[in-house]
């Protein structure tokens, strides 16, 4: 085999190698697709509890919180705690939460929505637009939105309480500096 | 020319008329491009399906959204740039060429040709060196040829 044939082959699988690592070293809940980093797709969906619609654009200027779940989504049951505890810890300032019910009965989203203590606003997604606006693979996501209107960060999976309040706290750091 | 050669000759340009008209390129229909479409489009819900083959309510709901985009007068670049928008290259069951992910579609090339080069390099190698030896080299060996068939001589034993 010529050594420049040689030299390539050793070369190629080192590139490989290289490239392998850094995909291992990313974390599989932090995928970053085509939105992070861009404007927050707008939406005006109808709320779950029958008051009417909510849209985005009113919560312009806040830290906004959008988390995609399912009744049927064991994972959804497992963050939710965490969820509701940072809601309470959080709602009297500048951050919102907005469920988002993705492929749900409208009567199961509203029994879990009851059973698991979401007081944050809800709402209905199904027609998946809203979901495939933020390029959402499956529940649960939260998507957090910075007060400029842009996403700022993904979680995919259930998400801890230490994740969220970090990440909420930094998005109001930026937006008090 | 024969009566047989003529009928292969209608043969030919009635197969390379029929390729040609089928290759041709036309119109489609709305439901073609949404067909086509959501052939390209992963859904993102399933393990290496396309929306088209795929039974999930979030194919059927990716369905729509393309058949409401056709149906809006978008492109399907423009609808192809949608889905992308949100989920990356991944969700094109076949990455572009333009992108990074083009890289994909170098990779076989570049083996082909590695193997190639390595094929050709190997058979330079075992080609016999096709050199006539020089007239010491040549004396040398009629010697040695001369030497070891005197050695090998059978005795004569009066047999013939």
């Amino acid at each position: 085999m010529p050594r420049w044939l040689r030299l390539s082959v050793v070369v190629g699988i080192a590139a490989l190698v290289v490239v392998l690592m850094l995909s291992f070293r990313r974390d599989p809940h932090d995928i970053r697709t085509g939105t992070v980093n861009k404007p927050a797709a707008a939406f005006t969906a109808d709320r779950l509890d029958g008051t009417g619609t909510l849209s985005l654009r009113d919560y312009a200027g806040k830290v906004v919180v959008l988390n995609f779940f399912a009744s049927w989504c064991p994972p959804c049951k497992e963050e939710n705690p965490a969820l509701v505890r940072v809601w309470e810890r959080y709602r009297t300032s500048d951050v919102v939460f907005i469920g988002i019910v993705y492929e749900d009965a409208t009567d199961k989203a509203r029994a879990y929505v009851s059973a698991n203590g979401v007081t944050w606003p809800t709402v209905r997604d199904d027609d998946g637009r809203i979901a495939f606006a933020y390029g959402v693979f499956g529940p649960p996501e939260t998507y957090f939105i910075g007060p400029d209107g842009v996403i700022a960060g993904r979680r995919i999976g259930a998400i801890s309480e230490a994740t969220l309040v970090a990440s909420i706290d930094k998005l109001r750091a930026q937006a008090s500096r | 020319m024969t009566r047989e050669r003529a009928l292969i000759l209608v043969a030919l340009l009635a197969i390379l008329g029929a390729v040609a008209w089928s290759a041709w390129p036309r119109e489609l229909t709305a439901a073609e491009r949404v067909d086509r479409i959501t052939s390209e489009l992963r859904c993102v819900t399933c393990q290496g399906l396309s929306v088209k083959d795929s039974p999930a309510a979030s194919a059927r709901q990716m369905r729509d959204l393309v058949v409401q985009r056709v149906a809006e007068g978008r492109t399907d670049d423009e609808i192809r740039g949608e889905f992308r928008a949100s989920y990356g290259d991944w969700v094109l069951l076949s990455p572009p060429a333009s992108s990074w992910t083009g890289l994909i579609w170098l990779v076989p090339i570049v083996a082909l040709a590695a193997g190639l080069a390595a094929v050709l390099g190997r058979l330079r190698t075992v080609v016999p060196n096709a050199a006539a030896p020089s007239p010491p080299e040549l004396a040398a060996l009629r010697e040695r040829v001369a030497r070891e068939e005197a050695l090998d001589l059978p005795e004569a034993d009066g047999a013939e």
